[in-house]
């Protein structure tokens, strides 16, 4: 009875909850779908009528998206690549290993994670600008580290210490070495780790913002996210292209987050403090 | 200490210390040598910071950055622990309320700001077709040109934005939650308030203040939002302290003026960081 009461008590702000949190998301993809001449109407038309794909037209064929796209795709891949390999080493001496100064390297760490990018794209871009890597695709892979790297290394040494120790003395004295240890016993265990971290580290880089706007600042070398927001100028925006490529940027991360779910909040759970 | 001497551990993690020294203490300390110096390197002593801090827009920028962070920290708290407890209770279709309520924190932060751009329109927002229809306002706004309106506006953004993950964290938080604790209060003929009051949030303290930290950090470097929707204006009224620092650098071209503001910004958000981090130690030893 008391249950069953409370059940309709929650029903309400549930609702809400569920249109707070989906209607933007909604409105961005029926606005995507729409003409022109249906977008700019009072009162606002909810559908589309009939749906067009013109707006998803404009911005694959009269735009430069696709190529931020390809940009985005390489930057995030190479980046998360890259921090996935450090990160592998680091997390396990973190987690299988005490030595002097591990405690100061792991606080270390953590401030790498949670330093705002603002304190230091003034100096990045200098030295960026000093080796010749602004405008490539090196020098974004590189900066983006700061994102990726120290999350996966924080990340992964909880899962790594999740594995039972014994297992690994028993391969030692069975005269395997220790990065024999490392790859064939630990980093098989923690592949859902590794999955993780890897869509945690894509997703923190697909979405970047600051860097992207100060690190790509030609046509070829941009990101998606600075695609989207050159659409936007002060006085004419064209809101049907931008509602269509932000469709396009939110796909590929709709696409992950609805085949990992369970992963994705168990990484975030396990402390992923980036985005 | 010769080298045979020195753990493995200290080898596997080696080569990622050195690439972080590299991305961060390098680019720090560059940020402090370039906040004391001029254009062309000499030594110029405070004249950088003098300069920043007694810039007419300080007390406004300031003021900005207070509001922005304190508004959204706020409501991303209250939005999220709502939204915690309400998706801790037993409800049919629980689990799909849960995936569909973190799609604002998963949808990239540009994509947000565009989308409630769009909604914001003055002429041709859904936010003010709805407003004026249920009689909440009797003409539409120009929320994100009006010098008032803007703020509360992209904190509404910021607070749609992050309020998924507080409410993941209040909902961890509440499951750890023995039964008995809430048996123990019905029996005392506690109402769900009661309940919230007396065994949620205090159960939910420790996990809540490391969320403020963390959400305060994150306000402080709000920049992808409010940059992409306003750029800092009108009149300055958006502006916050980090996009300051970039227009300083990248629009200005004063490096060493954005410099000197890194280092203000820096020494303030690493009083939080510390903050945080010892929240955490005490919690990690528990």
């Amino acid at each position: 009875m008391r249950d069953r009461r409370r059940t309709l008590l929650i029903s309400l702000p549930v609702a809400m909850l569920v249109i707070v949190a989906v209607f933007p998301f909604l409105w961005m993809a029926v606005s995507a779908f729409k003409p022109l001449s249906q977008l700019y109407t009072i009162p606002p038309q909810w559908l589309p009528d009939p749906p067009t794909f013109e707006n998803f037209k404009n911005v694959v064929f009269q735009s430069n998206i696709p190529r931020y796209f390809i940009n985005s795709l390489i930057i995030s891949i190479g980046s998360t690549f890259l921090a996935l390999v450090f990160a592998i080493f680091a997390a396990y001496g973190f987690a299988r290993f005490d030595f002097r100064g591990r405690s100061a390297a792991l606080a270390f760490v953590l401030i790498g994670q949670l330093l705002p990018t603002a304190t230091v794209i003034v100096p990045l871009y200098i030295v960026l600008n000093y080796l010749g890597l602004i405008n490539t695709y090196i020098g974004l892979i590189l900066v983006y580290l700061i994102l990726t790297l120290p999350l996966s290394v924080w990340m992964l040494t909880g899962y790594f210490r999740g594995i039972p120790k014994e297992l690994e003395d028993a391969a030692i004295i069975d005269g395997a070495s220790q990065l024999g240890v490392l790859f064939r016993i630990s980093l098989p265990l923690v592949t859902p780790g590794i999955i993780a971290v890897t869509l945690y580290s894509f997703v923190a880089t697909w979405n970047e913002f600051v860097f992207a706007l100060s690190f790509a600042t030609e046509k070829e070398m941009k990101t998606l996210p600075i695609g989207l927001a050159e659409f936007s100028t002060e006085f004419d925006t064209d809101w049907g292209a931008v509602m269509a490529a932000s469709f396009v940027m939110t796909l590929p991360i709709a696409l992950i987050f609805l085949v990992m779910q369970r992963m994705f909040v168990g990484g975030l759970m396990s402390g992923a403090t980036k985005g | 200490m010769t080298i045979r001497n020195i753990s493995p551990g200290v080898w596997f993690i080696l080569p990622t210390m050195l690439l972080l020294a590299a991305l961060i203490v390098y680019p720090m300390l560059s940020t402090a040598e370039l906040s004391v110096t001029d254009a062309n390197g000499a030594f110029a002593g405070m004249r950088n910071f003098n300069v920043a801090i007694s810039a007419p827009s300080t007390r406004l920028i300031l003021f900005n950055t207070a509001y922005y962070v304190i508004g959204s920290v706020v409501f991303q708290l209250l939005l999220g622990i709502l939204a915690g407890i309400l998706l801790n209770q037993h409800f049919a279709g629980r689990s799909l309320v849960r995936s569909l309520m973190l799609i604002p924190w998963v949808v990239p932060g540009i994509v947000a700001a565009m989308t409630w751009a769009w909604m914001f329109h003055t002429d041709y927002g859904i936010i003010n077709y709805i407003m004026t229809q249920v009689g909440v306002i009797s003409e539409p706004i120009g929320w994100l040109t009006n010098p008032n309106t803007v703020m509360p506006a992209l904190i509404a953004v910021n607070a749609w934005k992050m309020f998924p993950f507080v409410a993941v964290m209040v909902l961890a938080g509440l499951q750890s939650v023995p039964e008995e604790l809430y048996e123990a209060v019905r029996v005392d003929g506690a109402n769900f308030w009661h309940e919230i009051w007396h065994i949620m949030l205090p159960q939910l303290r420790p996990v809540l203040v490391s969320i403020t930290l963390l959400l305060t950090i994150w306000a402080l470097d709000g920049i992808t939002i409010i940059y992409s929707i306003t750029g800092g204006g009108p009149a300055n009224r958006s502006m916050i302290f980090p996009i300051q620092i970039y227009v300083q650098a990248f629009e200005y071209f004063e490096f060493n003026r954005a410099a000197a503001l890194s280092v203000l910004y820096f020494l303030f958000i690493s009083v939080i960081i510390v903050l945080y981090m010892r929240v955490f130690a005490a919690q990690e030893k528990d």
